[in-house]
């Protein structure tokens, strides 16, 4: 705080990009495996190695702990907010991160008091706030270094369904990268090189094995692999990380000891094992040391940007639309149906049997409301952490900086648009048609 | 794996395919902005009036995008 | 696997991220958005107010600048006219000054002049005895008789103060010069033989003897001087 950053930065934004070419050479970057629900962490998984989650019957998944820093980053700026807020006819300057937020308060309230003026303002600005806090921060996730990067170290695989019954008969090793560790329990991927089976080691020419050789791979050169290590139940094993440095942008290196399994998966792993020794290739995977390159590994992030869960968008643009039918009926009392079920000029206008249909059309659009606010929020971030991670893996070094700034805007303006829809949405209904034209007549 | 490579191809092309539908959202929001913006252009006094509507307007056109979105979504990773 | 869950969509995060939203919205309501956004209105009731409050201590500065002005004109117009009457009133003091100065000069120079005259006209008189004397002698030297003194004094009275015949009976203003300075009982006798009504007495000693008496329209030289130029003439 008491330190004078001026004319500092430039070293610290020098330093960045040194760390960022160190870390780039020692741990090039590797495309992620792109899946659309979230991961779901593995079992047994502790937080900080410490704490473990009860079993709610709900799996952890990634997105849902990028949901609860948004909760908690809430939490800490309501307390922050709340206990710096000046009392009544107290004017005194609060410091600069609660005048902005002030400021940029003042400016979202009158801005939504100049879209839906009347009794319900408060209350739409409310749910107007609520929506664009909690989308900024969970799209603004994608921005932090590490998001998406970082995670537990996982060896890779598929279930194998048997055709007829559609159970599962067994575990089929698939696409992966071969580790290097880089710290003591600390791995990251090699991009370098896939891992392939040893089926397929031998099918590959010497050339190529040698080529394979010369970019440090381990399998597929010839060489024969140890055989897989299994865990034992007092072992300490649990350091499982990767680091897939993902950002060109420097971020402190974090080994997060996480995902540490207990005793009896890994006898179950065994045991499963022996019983599908003969039909499947098939190694137990919670009981390999991690990097063991028997097997071939994945990332699984710890923290993914919630906004590209769809259990996020579906529930807000739920809320949304849910809120908006209660609004209207608030307002306008139980006349608001009359709006999707417009029978009233069916027999005294020629063009009434249009006015039903276009309260029908309403009422499908009420829906389609569902699915458009879900999947805008959706596709916008999904593309945009996709993008900021299929560009880091291109190049990391300067060059994804643009997207993150574009990625910053697009942050914003997804929360805005969220909003401001929802906003409007209630706003239109709150007032009827009828009202609607006598007030415009008043008004002029 | 003969049989799932061509299902893969299949649903990349289709995917692909169905994101086509996403050039007439644009199209949409194009005219949208454009127009609201000569509006505001020749008419500042009523910007906000504008503005909302023309953000309406873009959410509607958009929609049709997402449909396309959703439906390459949903060959990617549902079918 | 259901559509729903390969897109990822499951009931309980469903219901999770929806009781947080109602969570979230109640705690923000209660501690942020109520509080804060009674603050900016209170504020902005303020901002209202005190503009409102500038305006009239605006117009009241105002009306106090036009009376400020008002005053200082009447005051600038009374301190003129009190300079103009304190430069009047000075010219006049300095004029009666300069006046009574003036005079007071005046009547000391006239006063100087007087005593001067009337110095001169002592030592004359003086100087008109041992005249008389030294005449006296020449005389007795030239004739060799006795005069007493009673006679010298007739004798040196009427050299000095006799008047001519040709002047006995003029009237007006008459000027009489005489050699030395008349005493009072000469002037008298004079002033009776002219019979004039106003004489004045000027003494000048080039004369030598007699009286020069001038009128307003004749000069009647009865002096000693105009004797002897005759004398002289007719010797010549």
């Amino acid at each position: 705080m008491g330190i004078n950053w001026k004319g500092k930065r430039r070293y610290i934004a020098l330093l960045m990009l040194i760390a960022s070419i160190a870390v780039f050479l020692i741990a090039p970057p590797v495309v992620p495996v792109v899946q659309l629900p979230g991961e779901v962490y593995p079992e047994g998984w502790k937080l900080f190695g410490v704490l473990s989650m009860p079993d709610t019957g709900l799996p952890m998944t990634n997105t849902m702990m990028g949901s609860i820093i948004v909760w908690v980053i809430i939490g800490l700026l309501t307390i922050y907010v709340a206990t710096r807020r000046p009392s009544s006819g107290d004017e005194v300057p609060r410091g600069g991160f609660y005048n902005l937020f002030e400021m940029a308060f003042e400016g979202l309230y009158n801005f939504i008091g100049g879209i839906a003026a009347g009794p319900y303002q408060h209350e739409i600005f409310k749910v107007f706030m609520t929506i664009f806090l909690i989308v900024l921060l969970s799209n603004w996730l994608e921005l932090i270094p590490s998001v998406d990067s970082i995670g537990f170290l996982e060896p890779h695989y598929e279930e194998i369904v048997d055709e007829e019954t559609g159970e599962v008969i067994g575990e089929e090793l698939t696409d992966g990268f071969e580790t290097i560790e880089i710290l003591s329990g600390v791995f990251h991927l090699n991009g370098k090189c896939e891992w392939i089976s040893p089926e397929a080691a031998t099918e590959l020419t010497p050339e190529e094995q040698q080529a394979r050789a010369d970019r440090g791979c381990v399998t597929g050169t010839g060489v024969e692999l140890p055989p897989p290590v299994l865990f034992e139940g007092a072992d300490d094993h649990g350091d499982e990380a990767a680091h897939d440095e993902e950002q060109g942008a420097a971020e402190s290196e974090e080994a997060a000891p996480e995902g540490e399994e207990s005793a009896e998966s890994a006898e179950e792993a065994v045991a499963g094992e022996a019983e599908h020794a003969e039909e499947e290739v098939h190694i137990p995977i919670h009981a390999v040391a991690a990097g063991d390159p028997n097997v071939p590994w994945v990332v699984l992030p710890y923290v993914r940007v919630p906004s590209t869960d769809l259990n996020l968008t579906i529930a807000l643009a739920i809320i949304a639309v849910v809120w908006t039918q209660a609004i209207g009926f608030r307002a306008l009392g139980i006349g608001y149906l009359g709006k999707f079920f417009n029978f009233k000029t069916i027999f005294t206008s020629p063009l009434g049997g249009i006015d039903v249909a276009v309260g029908l059309l309403e009422l499908v659009g009420e829906f389609a409301k569902l699915l458009s606010f879900s999947f805008r929020l959706l596709g916008n971030i999904f593309a945009g952490s996709i993008l900021l991670f299929v560009t880091s893996f291109v190049f990391p070094i300067i060059f994804p900086l643009p997207f993150f700034i574009l990625e910053f805007f697009v942050g914003i303006i997804q929360a805005v648009v969220f909003g401001l829809l929802t906003a409007i949405f209630m706003n239109l209904a709150t007032q009827s048609h009828d009202h609607d034209e006598h007030d415009d007549a008043h008004a002029h | 794996m003969e049989s799932e490579a061509l299902i893969t191809l299949g649903k990349a092309i289709g995917a692909g395919l169905a994101m086509i539908g996403a050039a007439g959202g644009g199209v949409g929001i194009g005219l949208a902005v454009g127009g609201a913006v000569q509006a505001m252009g020749r008419n500042p006094d009523f910007t906000p009036t504008i503005q909302t509507n023309m953000i309406l307007g873009v959410a509607f056109a958009e929609a049709v995008a997402i449909y396309a979105l959703v439906v390459s979504l949903i060959i990617l990773f549902v079918l | 696997m259901s559509p729903l869950e390969s897109l990822g969509i499951n009931g309980g995060y469903l219901a999770i991220q929806i009781i947080a939203f109602i969570v979230i919205y109640t705690l923000l309501s209660r501690f942020i958005y109520d509080p804060l956004a009674k603050a900016l209105r209170e504020r902005r009731e303020r901002i209202a107010q005190g503009l409102e409050d500038a305006a009239a201590a605006e117009s009241a500065r105002k009306n106090a600048e036009a009376e400020r002005d008002n005053i200082l004109r009447e005051a600038r117009a009374e301190a003129a006219k009190i300079i103009d009457d304190a430069r009047s009133r000075g010219e006049e003091v300095a004029a009666q000054i300069e006046a009574e100065a003036r005079a007071d000069a005046d009547k000391l120079r006239a006063d100087a002049r007087a005593e001067a005259s009337q110095q001169l006209e002592q030592q004359l008189a003086g100087l008109r005895g041992q005249v008389a004397q030294i005449s006296v002698a020449m005389a007795r030297q030239l004739i060799n008789t006795e005069i007493d003194s009673k006679r010298q004094q007739a004798l040196v009275s009427e050299f000095f103060s006799k008047v001519p015949a040709a002047a006995k009976g003029m009237s007006g203003k008459v000027e009489v010069v005489s050699a030395m300075p008349l005493d009072d009982k000469e002037k008298d006798q004079v002033r009776k033989q002219l019979g004039a009504d106003e004489v004045t007495f000027i003494v000048d000693p080039s004369i030598l003897g007699g009286l020069v008496v001038r009128g307003q329209d004749r000069v009647i030289d009865g002096s000693v001087r105009s004797g002897l130029s005759e004398m002289a003439a007719s010797l010549n």
